[in-house]
């Protein structure tokens, strides 16, 4: 059995009072030892994703499980317990509070758990010589650099020794010398009994992974060629949150753009006459269509790839003012 | 977990240490103001105490010796000391005056019988023995040999008293009753009041006995609306006082919502980090109370009428500073409570 475990994982929130879903329909399995990289662009769900496996995020829909927790159904107490002994967590910006200390900042999370003084002392002390920092376990945030503060950040999401360690985007804010040392420390970290998953779009990442999971949308070949499609009334093109590799050009009939709102309901964004277009955000920047496209009545389409919808473009058939640049 | 509300406190210091002097100046502004009240009561336990008296008779429908004008004949000590209860009896003139030194001075004028009730004790120098000369309130800043002007007429200091000072911190000058009674009764036989040692078992239709207490409590009476007024300035300056604190905790807060959010994404408990603000907040105005105390010390001497800080007014304060502390803590707690961890993960 796979030491983490999602299913069917769907997140939704509200983006200006639409229906976003950064994740949809997820699912995932890892095994232990592994060090897993959630690769993808800005705005497909990586953080999302680390937010819910670290209990911080409630998903609308779908399972995860570590280790037999079902991490969803955590609450109080036990969401506390989680929190602190079987997820640690190194954040983007490194987090480490500015007032404490290296040392302080690894204890905190001992500390906060029970753990005596002197313990807490001691662990952390072991912790910052393994990240190679014993020598700057007084000195304070400000005092260090950035792949220092992120070596501390990972001192301290290892202080309970937790089977499952997230990591989001932990070579951010580094310089290329900084990077290496952290990038070795990660590797070093996944061994058996955990799981290190690291939410990325840094490709330098990709070789010290065991497995990589592409969160963005795939596109398809941007030479696709011109597809004609008839659609009925009503009938729907694509859906909000689905992937999207063509663009599309009305040739006959009205196409009306759409945007579910939070609790469902739809609304009319634009209509689109013949000439106008739609689309091609989705393909150009890898992400997911942002609203649905339907028919208003027998409707003609043809679907470009993006290359060609750009040759299209500079060419005297350019299609009409008349365009969406919501999909 | 205070180490997280020291560390805070050591990292802020500058601006703590700014909340805590402006706080401190608030709280010292209550002390004076305690110890100002205090010392107008305190005056008129001691002016009133340092008679000596039994009993107070002045004119019927007076309210007091000390605030009425209404006036006695000085023979009507000779009837009361014939009363059955009463060993002695002695005319007082009480009355407001000013010395002329260079610059206009009000001044309190206490006029007794040489060797009676009434009779000043003095800290330097000697009573009067003819007319003309006078005890001086060592408030007034003159010493014995000096010459004073009262009301226009010269008179020579020849010792001076300690206590004898009321009405919002007038000096006082004690004379013999000739003198009072030249200066304010063209040379009239009249006094203000009659005061005995002895109670008096009954006393004539158009006299009044009143008690050390009930003087005192006419005495203090004009100075009823101006306690009040510092009560309630003292609620207001601890309202400041909070603010100050709160604000400064509120902001602190703000600045620490990320900080708030990775504690509570690794495992921190909420009731932890309100702790460790409400710490914080009680800290900075308890510190500010005992900064104030030295300050209210300092200020003490420059005030022109006396100002007495008790013992409990400390107390009081520090009871205060700690509930203070408490109440400017919740604003910066409802922030606290509220921080999302999942504002921990996104970019710096």
């Amino acid at each position: 059995m796979a030491l983490l475990e999602i299913r069917g994982l769907t997140v939704e929130y509200s983006s200006g009072g639409y229906a976003a879903r950064p994740i949809e329909d997820f699912d995932l399995d890892l095994e232990s030892g592994q060090l897993v990289l959630l690769l993808g662009a800005s705005g497909c769900g990586k953080t999302t994703l680390l937010s819910v496996l670290a209990g911080i995020l409630t998903p609308a829909a779908g399972t995860a499980r570590f280790d037999g927790i079902d991490i969803i159904g955590l609450r109080g107490a036990a969401l506390t317990a989680y929190r602190r002994r079987t997820v640690g967590i190194v954040f983007q910006a490194f987090n480490l509070v500015p007032s404490l200390s290296a040392r302080e900042n690894v204890e905190v999370p001992l500390r906060a758990a029970g753990t005596g003084r002197a313990e807490a002392r001691r662990r952390a002390d072991e912790l910052l010589e393994r990240v190679d920092l014993g020598h700057r376990i007084k000195h304070r945030p400000a005092d260090m650099s950035g792949g220092q503060q992120q070596r501390v950040a990972i001192a301290r999401a290892l202080a309970h020794d937790p089977p499952l360690v997230l990591a989001d985007e932990p070579t951010a804010h580094l310089d290329y010398i900084q990077v290496e040392g952290v990038i070795t420390l990660l590797r070093e970290i996944a061994r058996p009994g955990r799981v290190v998953v690291i939410a990325t779009h840094d490709e330098r990442l990709i070789p010290l992974a065991d497995r990589v999971v592409e969160l963005t949308p795939h596109a398809a070949s941007p030479s696709r060629g011109p597809e004609r499609r008839e659609l009925q009334a009503g009938e729907v093109l694509f859906r909000q949150g689905d992937e999207g590799d063509l663009v599309y050009v009305v040739e006959a009939g009205r196409i009306e753009i759409v945007m579910e709102r939070v609790g469902g309901d739809e609304e009319l964004v634009n209509v689109l006459e013949p000439g106008g277009y739609f689309g091609e955000l989705a393909p150009m920047f890898r992400l997911r269509r942002s609203a649905t496209a339907r028919a208003q009545g027998p409707a003609t389409v043809v679907a470009y790839g993006l290359t060609q919808f750009r040759e299209l473009q500079t060419s005297d058939s350019t299609p009409g003012p008349n365009s969406s640049l919501l999909t | 977990m205070w180490l997280l509300g020291l560390r805070d406190l050591q990292w802020r210091r500058r601006r703590f240490l700014i909340a805590v002097l402006a706080t401190s100046i608030v709280f010292a502004l209550t002390l004076l103001l305690a110890g100002a009240s205090s010392g107008l009561k305190n005056e008129g336990r001691r002016i009133v105490g340092s008679f000596g008296a039994d009993a107070w008779l002045v004119a019927k429908g007076t309210s007091g010796p000390f605030t009425a004008s209404t006036v006695l004949p000085e023979d009507t000590a000779r009837e009361v000391a014939a009363l059955p209860g009463v060993r002695r009896a002695d005319p007082v003139v009480l009355l407001r005056s000013s010395v002329d030194d260079g610059s206009l001075r009000d001044v309190n004028v206490i006029g007794y019988r040489q060797g009676g009730i009434g009779t000043p004790t003095v800290v330097d120098g000697r009573l009067p023995r003819r007319d003309g000369e006078v005890v001086a309130d060592t408030r007034l800043g003159v010493d014995p040999g000096e010459k004073v002007r009262v009301n226009g007429l010269q008179m020579q200091v020849v010792g001076t008293a300690e206590g004898i000072t009321y009405a919002f911190g007038t000096p006082t000058i004690v004379m013999p009753l000739r003198d009072a009674q030249e200066l304010v009764y063209a040379g009239q036989p009249l006094a203000s009041a009659i005061v005995t040692r002895g109670v008096p078992d009954s006393v004539p239709a158009d006299l009044k006995v009143l008690r050390d207490d009930e003087v005192r409590k006419d005495l203090e009476r004009p100075a009823k609306s101006g306690n009040e007024t510092i009560d309630f300035l003292n609620v207001l300056l601890w309202l400041v006082a909070a603010g100050i604190i709160g604000s400064l905790v509120y902001v602190s807060a703000l600045e620490r919502v990320r900080d708030f959010a990775v504690l509570k994404a690794t495992g921190v408990a909420s009731r932890t980090l309100l702790g460790v603000l409400m710490i914080q907040s009680v800290f900075l105005s308890v510190a500010a109370a005992l900064v104030a105390a030295v300050f209210a010390q300092l200020l003490k001497p420059s005030f022109p009428f006396e100002v007495s800080i008790e013992a409990s007014a400390y107390v009081s304060l520090v009871v205060i500073a700690l509930l203070v502390g408490f109440v400017a803590s919740l604003v910066g707690l409802r922030r606290a409570v509220g921080v999302d961890p999942a504002l921990a993960f996104g970019g710096a």
